[in-house]
């Protein structure tokens, strides 16, 4: 399969990529530089368990290197930018370059549309790749910090963060596959990311939502302490399939959507 | 032969409205085939079905021998493409635009140079910095580049200027005589009259008239100005199907013939004629009267 319209996508949206990842870089350096000023700041503890904590996917020590960087990175911010570049761009790889017209030019190739499909999932991972290996890279050479991490952890929970934006953003790429509207799709992208973000944040301290969260794609990448136990298997696996499914269903509903 | 574009009845609704009812088309290969209508009639929802951008309601198409909806690779392979509202990439140049359409579709950069000279295309600025008639003409080039086999064109000329035009009527008359076929959709019948051997006109989504130009040309409806010696009676012309009485002024009548002349012509003879003036057939006026609502006068 060629991959020109991944190289193509990439092109147009290498300004938007590049900041993303330099802002992100920026955030991660100067938390991971302020780690040292707040690890003996025993006030910071107090704050974990109260819903305003878990609120912001605070649920361990922040004054541990693992809570620290889920307090401050990978529960929150981290997930935040990575579903606002995929979300983003998977309402406008099929919906939004519809209603902007340029599709059609892609549509009338000697290609079969679940190629095209194809090369639009593939550029939504690549620009979410570069995002997320800059920060864990960052992050991993913050052990000149004081922030001991497992460099291991670091990276499968980078790759969750990943698969989670993934997962949010493919769904956007399918609504826009079925409804040919970016409204709709970064309408129902966001507002389904941030109903499982709250559900997998507020699991913790209210009780009867907590049966809900492991129908949180959240819960599986980064709401149950991956960062300090480790990211399982069966984390991995329901990523993978939430992405499967939503990648699935873009390629059959694109494949009947009607073009301009 | 198999024709190069041939519907049978291909409908098309959204909704509530259908933008298609029961086309049936056929354009031979080697033809240049002008598709009018009105803004709204359904010639880019034909296109875009021709393409397999749409699925419709009901009814076939085939494209260069293929049902574009069973195989679409093999019909885009053979087909370029001139979208009616041409949006390209605002940031990139045409030059980049038109490299990377080419390596998409398997065709070396030299492809175009030609068609770049041609049509005295700006590579080098971002298509945002571009008039309206540029972007066209990088359109153009893309639609036409490596010589496919079928073009379709979707309001063509818009933005160009007369020189580029010409050019690309031109370049039309080229292709056809090089055994290719062109589909353009237009609403300005002098552009068509003068590229295209063959004319469908399409009103709300049906064919309402297919044909040569000579043919409709034939059919189009005529004017006869007859002056008499003394007025004729106000019903002298009430039994002729195919004319009506347009204008009467005291001994003037003006008539317009859409059959035959003869039955016209004999009626006149009979109320005492003094002149007779017969003005060509007039192509405009068959368009805006099938535009306009009248019936259709010469379906195939």
């Amino acid at each position: 399969m060629s991959a020109d319209i991944t190289r193509l996508d990439l092109i147009l949206r290498r300004r938007s990529t590049i900041g993303y990842a330099t802002g992100m870089t920026l955030y991660t350096f100067v938390i991971v530089a302020l780690y040292p000023s707040f690890k003996t700041d025993a006030s910071l503890d107090s704050f974990t368990g109260s819903t305003a904590a878990a609120l912001f996917g605070v649920t361990s020590s922040l004054t541990s290197p693992a809570g620290w960087l889920n307090g401050n990175i990978y529960a929150n911010f981290f997930p935040l930018i990575l579903l606002l570049l995929t979300i983003g761009y998977g309402a406008g790889a099929l919906a939004g370059q519809d209603e902007d017209g340029t599709l059609c030019l892609l549509a009338v190739l000697p290609r079969r549309r679940r190629d095209l499909v194809a090369q639009k999932v593939l550029a939504m991972a690549l620009q979410a790749l570069f995002v997320a290996a800059a920060v864990a890279v960052v992050v991993i050479a913050g052990r000149s910090f004081e922030l001991s991490l497992d460099a291991v952890r670091v990276v499968a929970v980078s790759v969750t963060s990943l698969l989670l934006a993934l997962d949010f953003g493919l769904l956007a790429l399918a609504v826009g596959a079925a409804t040919g509207s970016r409204a709709v799709a970064l309408a129902v992208g966001t507002t389904a990311a941030a109903v499982c973000y709250l559900i997998s944040s507020l699991a913790p301290v209210v009780h009867w939502i907590r049966p809900a969260r492991y129908a949180s794609p959240f819960y599986w990448a980064v709401g149950a302490d991956q960062l300090s136990r480790g990211v399982t298997a069966v984390d991995y696996l329901v990523l993978v399939a939430i992405a499967a499914v939503a990648a699935g269903g873009a390629v059959r509903l694109f494949g009947r959507l009607d073009l301009h | 032969m198999t024709p190069d574009v041939a519907t049978i009845g291909l409908t098309k609704s959204y909704g509530q409205t259908m933008a298609l009812r029961g086309l049936d088309l056929q354009v031979e290969a080697g033809q240049a085939y002008g598709f009018l209508g009105p803004n709204g009639a359904g010639k880019s929802t034909t296109i875009r079905l021709l393409l397999a951008l749409q699925q419709p309601t009901s009814g076939h198409a085939s494209v260069v021998g293929v049902d574009p909806q069973r195989d679409p690779v093999t019909v885009h392979r053979q087909v370029g493409y001139l979208p009616g509202d041409l949006a390209l990439y605002p940031r990139l140049t045409a030059r980049r635009h038109i490299a990377w359409f080419a390596a998409a579709r398997g065709l070396a950069g030299a492809a175009a140079v030609d068609l770049v000279d041609r049509f005295q295309v700006d590579v080098d600025r971002p298509v945002r910095e571009l008039s309206k008639g540029n972007r066209q003409k990088v359109g153009l080039v893309l639609a036409f580049l490596g010589r496919p086999r079928l073009v379709l064109l979707d309001e063509p000329t818009t933005g160009l200027d007369p020189l580029m035009q010409a050019e690309f009527e031109a370049l039309v008359r080229e292709t056809v005589a090089d055994g290719r076929t062109v589909f353009l959709s237009s609403h300005e019948l002098d552009e068509v009259q003068r590229v295209c051997d063959r004319v469908g006109i399409i009103k709300e989504g049906m064919l309402v008239a297919d044909d040569t130009v000579e043919g409709l040309r034939r059919a189009a409806p005529r004017r006869i100005t007859a002056t008499f010696r003394r007025p004729p009676p106000e019903d002298c012309f009430a039994r002729l199907t195919e004319a009506r009485v347009v204008t009467r002024d005291g001994c003037t009548i003006e008539l317009e013939v859409t059959g035959a002349l003869g039955p016209v012509l004999a009626d006149i003879a009979r109320h005492d004629p003094v002149d007779l003036v017969s003005r060509p057939a007039d192509l405009d006026e068959l368009f805006l009267r099938m535009y306009a609502g009248a019936e259709p006068s010469h379906v195939r």
